[in-house]
């Protein structure tokens, strides 16, 4: 598993998450607290029954906004680990799509940080997810990025 | 001394929804001048007009971070339009 500074975890696999697995790696002896937030796939969109659904990601930039993630709730809370990790491809009802543990000293932080992180997540990782039912597919409603609105000008010299 | 032009190549990138429109996920794009992020979706626009209508929608990153629609392109950059984002 790629580790990086804190040892978190921050991944994009094909196969099915292991979600006990990654809960028992994040905690240890120092720890009081570990919070995860277990996202999967729900049986229907807007009252519409689905199929399954198909997860595409720019992976290269995904990962490196879920490091980004990462690097926030370690600065904002007072946490000790974080695994995050997102399936791509085909997904079945029921099957988890996201998966995130953090543990802490104490269930405040943890439970803070696993929030933000979920939610960040949905608005600034580059991840699709198309939903198939029994007359056709869609892409599914998104949230817009937060991107810069205009590049910085240089300063005149004066 | 006027600045030597230079060809710009850029790849570029199309996700979602987006990738759908245009027909394929990645191409590559040359210039001979300078030329923005919004002038290089505008081409694609024309040649695809479906991509047109979702301008307004559309994000756009540089090099794997996301990028405001007058950012200069550089030769080498990687250039992608993004569709609002749905994982979880």
């Amino acid at each position: 598993m790629a580790t990086l500074p804190h040892n978190d975890i921050f991944q994009l696999v094909r196969e099915p998450i292991d979600t006990v697995a990654l809960a028992g790696v994040v905690r240890a002896p120092e720890d009081g607290a570990v919070v995860t937030f277990d996202g999967f796939v729900r049986n229907q969109s807007h009252n519409r029954p689905t199929l399954y659904l198909d997860y595409e990601a720019y992976e290269s930039m995904a990962l490196t906004k879920m490091r980004e993630i990462g690097l926030q709730i370690h600065e904002k809370y007072r946490i000790h680990r974080v695994a995050m990790v997102h399936r791509l491809g085909r997904l079945e009802i029921g099957e988890t799509s996201v998966f995130i543990a953090v543990s802490a000293p104490h269930r405040a932080a943890a439970f803070d940080a696993c929030r933000f992180a979920i939610d960040t997540l949905k608005r600034t990782v580059p991840i699709w997810k198309k939903e198939y039912f029994e007359d056709g597919a869609v892409w599914a409603d998104g949230e817009m990025p937060p991107a810069p609105a205009a590049t910085p000008r240089a300063k005149p010299a004066s | 001394m006027p600045p030597v032009s230079q060809t710009i190549r850029v790849t570029v990138l199309f996700f979602g929804r987006l990738k759908d429109l245009a027909g394929h996920a990645e191409d590559s794009a040359e210039f001979s001048d300078a030329t923005t992020i919004e002038q290089l979706f505008a081409l694609y626009a024309a040649r695809y007009p479906e991509l047109a209508k979702y301008r307004s929608s559309v994000v756009a990153s540089r090099n794997q971070e996301f990028a405001a629609w007058d950012t200069p392109l550089r030769s080498g950059d990687e250039v992608a339009f993004l569709p609002p984002v749905s994982g979880g």
